[in-house]
């Protein structure tokens, strides 16, 4: 009986080892695929334009609203969370399917000082809040966030954009984001 | 007396003759320098204009907060570092250029762990003077497949103007150019649900 069992054990490890000696480069690919089914299957072929920041009349000056626009693009491909990040504007989009577009948002905006930060340390933080929104073609909202970003001791204050759209990333891989069921 | 006499005489003469002239002149020249200190100088269109800038996001393949060269050349906006091939933006995808101030602490990290380390917060003191007014130049521009990009640079107190004026005098006037005051942030808070 033991010996009946060792030999299937080593039938087994003799046919795996085979198949990872005749097909070496299709292991990889195969944990590849294997990760998006984890993570929800369409989030992989889900694709994402990024629109830029609307300032809703805070006084956000314009380098502030396009390094934040900048600094997503370059976030969520740091993610891989989506197949494509498009820019706004970008004439591709309508032939990609399963677009969602983020919308971002401006809520609160308290700008600060390098200076200020410096002398009191306690005062003269740059704060950003925003509200990011995951829509689709459609209209239909599929993430809702709000989100901080703040430069309070060391940096300038264009670093709160940076780590603004870090933590928008953050919350985006973090959720699962795939579209809604279209109904057949 | 009589030396004074001859001596005084020619020098009425002077006043009066020469002397009115070199006035005019004077005023002349005066006048000239004052309009031309209040009127913005035409810019010529073949001659290239360069200004040093830190760029400090938005150019693809360059590193952030690199320092380089601004040039206008042509009907082209060139970032060129040192040593390495340029970024070039055409100056007709260009669609707003902003142009404001920000203020920042200098000496960067040697200077920060100096006034970490001075005693009875005279780190706090020298802050309160190492620090910096610089402009900031924010271009948007469309790229081939028509989508939006941002690129901020850090320029020297005034230059951001002067580039500004060049974008303008190299026939930009077809796109929109706003200008944001140069003033620094201003703290309040804005909140809107």
């Amino acid at each position: 009986m033991q010996a009946s069992k060792r030999n299937l054990s080593i039938c087994f490890a003799t046919a795996i080892v085979a198949i990872a000696i005749a097909f070496p480069d299709r292991l990889p690919a195969q944990t590849d695929a294997a990760a998006p089914t984890r993570a929800g299957s369409s989030a992989a072929q889900v694709s994402v334009q990024v629109e830029r920041v609307n300032p809703s009349d805070l006084g956000l000056a314009p380098s502030f609203q396009l390094a934040i626009y900048e600094s997503l693009l370059q976030e969520l491909n740091k993610t891989k969370r989506f197949h494509q990040v498009l820019r706004e504007g970008d004439r591709r989009a309508s032939e990609i399917p399963n677009l969602l577009i983020l919308e971002t948002t401006i809520v609160k905006y308290t700008p600060g000082s390098e200076t200020r930060r410096a002398v009191t340390t306690i005062s003269g933080a740059t704060k950003l809040t925003v509200r990011s929104q995951l829509v689709t073609a459609d209209g239909k909202v599929v993430l809702d966030r709000t989100v901080n970003g703040n430069v309070r001791f060391f940096g300038s204050n264009l670093r709160a954009t940076h780590n603004l759209a870090k933590n928008i990333a953050k919350a985006i891989k973090k959720s699962p984001c795939s579209l809604p069921e279209q109904p057949s | 007396m009589n030396g004074f006499c001859v001596t005084a005489s020619p020098r009425r003469d002077h006043f009066s003759g020469r002397g009115l002239i070199r006035a005019w002149a004077l005023l002349f020249c005066c006048c000239t320098y004052a309009l031309a200190q209040s009127a913005t100088h035409p810019v010529n269109a073949n001659v290239p204009f360069s200004v040093p800038v830190t760029h400090l996001l938005g150019l693809e393949n360059t590193k952030n907060n690199c320092n380089g060269t601004l040039s206008i050349q042509d009907s082209a906006l060139l970032f060129q570092q040192r040593g390495k091939p340029g970024a070039k933006i055409e100056i007709a995808s260009v669609r707003d250029v902003f142009v404001g101030g920000e203020s920042k602490q200098v000496g960067g990290l040697p200077m920060k762990l100096g006034k970490a380390a001075a005693p009875y917060g005279g780190g706090r003191v020298v802050s309160l003077f190492a620090h910096k007014k610089y402009d900031t130049l924010t271009v948007e521009y469309a790229d081939g497949d028509g989508g939006i990009h941002g690129i901020v640079f850090q320029l020297k107190k005034g230059e951001g103007e002067r580039v500004w004026q060049e974008l303008v005098g190299r026939g930009v006037s077809a796109v929109v150019l706003e200008k944001q005051p140069t003033k620094a942030t201003v703290e309040v808070t804005h909140a809107s649900k």
